[in-house]
């Protein structure tokens, strides 16, 4: 499904360049589950913005699904992610104005949808996250687990082949955590490739992969 | 989609009242006040638009030559212009002469009826204007002598009906004239709206066998239109009237080393860019026209930067939200879309605030502006267009900007919470926000300047004294051999009587122009290239005395001498354009003044007889004992209504059959600045407007801004900064700002103001504190608006803003 092929990124400071990912080669398979480990700064969100391709990078090769990310114009790409890619956030990111039947519908919005299937498609993933009371609700009124499972059904709803997940406990406590990898293990489960990064050995343990980050270079281990 | 759009955008124009109101009331103010300008405007621009003919008619505008320099511009000239150029041009279709006849007196039930706009038109006058007949037949009208054709209004109020073709009228007792034709009243947007016409023909028969208006090129006057053919070249017919011309008058002209030119003035053109001698109506002035225009879209453009700075302003609250769209699949199209939308309602709302205003507002701006707007306004398709195209302006014009910005974020910047990139738009702002305080600062430095100007002309001392005078409109009817005999005893009558002071009758009084201009005229014996035109005012005896002109050399006309018949006083540029620099020189000289020698008996000093716009003229006062014009009566205050009185018996006594017609002649005088007063009112009311929404603005940015440095004011208040140098340190920049703006703002206004204020002939002097007390006035202005915010942030305490960082 993926595949990166000596990935390179780094941004230049005082005309010397810092490297961000440095030889990144990484190879993920439909229904994996992979967890991005390493310590703060080692460019575990920036090689997950890359796979994203919310980010650039400066040489390499990208495929996804067959496709040739590298080569692909601003726009194709947009396409490209819009329709395979969900993403999850540590601080939800959620947008305070709409109301959680709304934030959830945001992204059929872009994909021009009609108004009556994204209403049958977020009437289905409200019953499934149980939040269907909830759906009239902003997100100050929700608490963070509630919050980031509204993320969750965001980023679920145009049903992705690949969700990306950037530490998505970091703000919860660990019961609300732990519903949280439960819900990924879950999906996976159900056939949905999941790539996570984070900080704790628990979670990772989740996962059915672990790669470790450190100074933007992969670790040999494992 | 479109509909998903407009929800959020009107959520987040609820969730941020504050910056939804200011932005709501500034484009609303803009948009009412360019609305109603556009409409004043387009009123404006629309005269004569109703003539189906419009496009090819044009006036025929004669300039004089003297001496090869241009000396007067009139509108009307020679009688034989339209018949002439008619016979040699084929370009010309048809024409139509007019000639003035002021006012005509009628008898209704016995009552003197005073009628006011009454012309001589020939009889093409129905084909060529769009004047629609009630009754009567086009090919009819205005055909044979003594014929007339009356207008609704004054059809319904001689006779009650407009039923009166074949009737007999009588103007000012001179004869029956038979109603052939009764027209539709004029439209309010046009130049000629005649009362009654009569036919051109008595106006031939009039003047006797002996005097032919038809082949008269050295008699003026006479108003001529043409209908030019629908390929016909402008310039192209010009050039044939110079042969025409020179045949006529060449040989004549040239020993006067004089000269005249006739030239084409398209209709449409005349009621904003012609002011000349003998216009038949007052017109507008084109520059105040576009100057209004001006600042109606400068208040608009500041409403809308007042848009672009908060929305810029307020990027980093909505930052994230881009980046989390932007994540979750959103194109940067649509991202546009979308805050182009949240405009879009910003604006529908300012759209219906501003339709509100407008219906307030419109009695108020008519009182200001003198104007006639009404609420039929609303029913107005092209008050709809502006509206519609102002809309829209607004929508992309401060929409696109904030949209762009706002939309080219990079979602993982913001994600991380990194809005750095978002600095660089502070210039834009800052820019904008000087533009905006330019502007501002522009219009109130050409308010105070128009105003001190209108305040140094109604200051100035005329050199005439124009107060407690009052004035009856010169009779029309019974003027014959005995008008002397009856005018001295009606003026003995009033002397004895001791409320009344001085009397005189002149054919023109001050506070107009002097509608009798002499060419021609010399000192006897002097070569006849000499010859110049002059401005005469036909007197008695005391009109000098009586309003108090100052002589610098020689005497008044006076009965004591005998002979004075033939006496003329200069007034000084008169003495100068005669050759005489000292006044002394120029008495006991006599001139020649059409066929007849008179001597200079005095020199008075310039007065004003117009408003302080026009330049002394060169003006000769000549004694025509027994004239027949205005009479002017010193009143005293206390006494006016008694004095009026007994003017009104002794004028019914003296002049039966005239309308008692009097007004006072410091009225009269000031009316001639009614036009710079509105002027000033409305330029006035529009600064007021557009320094109300620059500062709203302000107001709203200085929140952000201040809002933006909570932190950094916290971490000085713990570090011990006092409150002083906090605000300092809030207002340094503003006050930055203002001082770029009054460095640009000074030389435009400068250059601006000088260049309206050539349109007066007397001009205030210009001061440093015309600049500085509107600058000083504007940073007032501003620092109350910005304190709003600082003083809050200055005076709170730190540790609240550090805790909620």
């Amino acid at each position: 499904m993926i595949n990166l092929k000596h990935i390179f990124k780094w941004v230049t400071v005082g005309g010397s360049r810092v490297f961000l990912l440095k030889d990144i080669n990484l190879e993920v398979k439909e229904g994996e589950f992979i967890s991005i480990m390493g310590p703060s700064g080692s460019g575990k969100s920036t090689l997950l913005n890359v796979i994203g391709m919310l980010d650039g990078f400066d040489e390499g090769e990208y495929h996804f699904l067959q496709e040739s990310v590298h080569t692909l114009k601003e726009k194709q790409r947009a396409q490209l992610y819009k329709q395979y890619i969900g993403f999850v956030f540590q601080a939800y990111h959620l947008i305070d104005e709409l109301t959680v039947y709304e934030n959830i519908e945001t992204p059929l919005i872009y994909q021009n949808l009609k108004t009556s299937e994204r209403k049958a498609m977020v009437a289905d993933m409200l019953d499934r996250f149980n939040i269907v009371g909830k759906k009239d609700l902003f997100p100050a009124q929700l608490s963070g687990g509630q919050q980031q499972l509204v993320g969750i059904a965001r980023a679920l709803i145009a049903k992705p082949k690949l969700l990306l997940a950037d530490e998505p406990t970091g703000n919860l406590n660990s019961k609300q955590g732990e519903e949280i990898m439960e819900l990924f293990k879950q999906l996976n489960n159900e056939g949905v490739t999941i790539i996570q990064v984070t900080h704790s050995e628990k979670n990772a343990a989740y996962g059915s992969r672990v790669i470790n980050l450190l100074d933007g270079r992969k670790e040999i281990n494992q | 989609m479109i509909k998903n759009y407009l929800k959020i955008a009107f959520r987040n124009i609820i969730l941020q009242k504050g910056y939804s109101l200011i932005n709501i009331t500034g484009l609303a103010i803009g948009i009412t006040a360019c609305v109603l300008i556009l409409q004043y405007v387009s009123f404006e621009l629309s005269y004569e638009n109703f003539q189906v003919n419009k496009d090819r008619i044009y006036r025929v505008q004669q300039d004089r030559y003297d001496n090869g320099k241009l000396s007067t511009q009139w509108a009307a000239g020679a009688f034989a212009v339209g018949n002439s150029f008619k016979d040699a041009i084929p370009e010309i279709e048809d024409y139509v002469k007019l000639v003035q006849q002021g006012q005509v007196t009628t008898e209704v039930d016995n009552e003197p009826t005073k009628i006011e706009k009454v012309f001589f038109a020939s009889s093409a006058f129905f084909n060529i204007f769009t004047y629609p007949l009630i009754a009567g037949e086009k090919n009819n009208a205005l055909k044979e002598p003594f014929t007339i054709a009356v207008s609704e209004t004054t059809a319904k109020r001689i006779f009650g009906t407009t039923n009166i073709v074949g009737k007999r009228m009588d103007l000012d007792r001179k004869g029956n004239f038979t109603i052939t034709a009764v027209y539709k009243d004029a439209p309010v947007n046009t130049q000629l709206k005649p009362d009654i016409l009569i036919s051109y023909d008595t106006y031939v028969k009039m003047n006797g066998p002996d005097n032919n208006p038809e082949t008269a090129w050295s008699w003026d006057g006479c108003l001529t239109y043409l209908l030019l053919r629908k390929d016909a070249d402008i310039k192209g017919v010009e050039k044939k009237f110079i042969p025409i011309v020179e045949k006529a008058t060449g040989a004549e002209y040239k020993k006067l080393n004089a000269a005249v030119t006739y030239l084409l003035q398209p209709l449409t053109d005349i009621h904003l860019y012609s002011n000349y001698m003998m216009e038949p109506a007052p017109n507008g002035d084109g520059k105040t026209i576009y100057l209004l225009l001006g600042i109606a879209f400068f208040i608009v453009i500041i409403a809308w930067v007042n848009y672009i700075n908060l929305a810029t302003a307020r990027a980093i609250t909505r930052a994230k939200e881009v980046g989390v769209r932007k994540a979750i699949g959103s194109q940067r199209r649509q991202l546009v879309i979308q805050f182009l939308s949240e405009s879009a309602l910003l604006n529908g709302f300012a759209l219906l605030l501003a339709l509100i205003l407008v219906v307030i507002a419109i009695p108020g701006f008519n009182a200001i502006s003198g104007h006639q707007l009404s609420f039929s306004l609303l029913s107005n398709f092209n008050f709809w267009i502006s509206l519609a195209v102002l809309f829209v302006a607004g929508v992309f014009l401060s929409g696109l900007y904030p949209a762009f910005v706002l939309s080219r974020f990079n979602p993982v910047e913001v994600l991380k919470g990194n809005t750095g990139g978002i600095k660089q738009h502070a210039l834009l702002r800052k820019s904008l926000v000087v533009f905006q305080f330019t502007a501002s600062l522009f219009l109130l430095i050409g308010t105070v300047i128009v105003y001190q100007q209108i305040q140094y002309m109604r200051r100035q001392s005329l050199g005439i004294n124009v107060d407690q005078t009052l004035v009856v409109n010169r009779p029309g009817v019974g003027i014959d051999s005995t008008f002397l005999q009856k005018m001295t005893a009606f003026k003995q009558e009033l002397q004895q009587q001791n409320t009344i002071g001085n009397i005189t009758v002149s054919t023109s009084i001050p506070g107009q122009a002097v509608d009798w201009n002499a060419g021609g005229i010399k000192l006897v014996g002097a070569d006849e290239s000499t010859q110049k035109q002059y401005r005469v005012i036909g007197m008695d005896y005391d009109f000098i005395k009586t309003y108090g002109l100052k002589l610098i050399a020689g005497r008044a006309f006076s009965k004591d001498f005998g002979s004075d018949k033939n006496s003329v006083i200069f007034n000084r540029k008169a003495a100068e354009q005669l050759g005489f620099n000292k006044p002394e020189e120029a008495i006991g000289k006599k001139i020649d003044f059409w066929g007849e020698q008179y001597i200079i008996e005095g020199v008075a000093e310039n007065f004003h007889q117009q408003s302080l716009r026009e330049a002394y003229e060169p003006l000769i006062l000549r004694l025509i004992p027994d004239v027949s014009g205005y009479l002017s009566v010193k009143v005293n205050p206390a006494q006016t209504k008694q004095t009026i009185a007994a003017v009104k018996a002794g004028w019914n006594k003296f002049f039966p059959g005239n309308t008692f017609d009097y007004f006072f002649l410091d009225d009269h005088f000031n009316n001639q600045y009614k036009a710079d007063q509105r002027f000033g009112q409305v330029f006035g009311l529009f600064t007021g407007l557009a320094i109300l929404v620059a500062c709203l603005g302000l107001f709203g940015l200085a929140s952000f801004t201040t809002l933006q440095r909570k932190k950094e004011i916290g971490i000085r208040k713990v570090l011990g900064a006092p409150v002083l140098s906090i605000l300092n340190l809030l207002y340094r920049e503003f006050a930055l700002l203002l001082l770029i703006a009054f460095a640009i703002a000074v030389p435009v206004a400068a250059f601006s103001t000088s260049q309206w204020l050539q349109g007066y002939a007397f001009r205030m002097q210009m001061h440093w504190v015309y600049f500085v007390l509107p600058f000083i006035a504007i940073i007032a202005i501003a620092l109350i608006t910005v304190s709003f915010q600082t003083i809050k942030a200055a005076v709170a305490n730190p540790v609240k803003s550090l805790r909620t960082e």
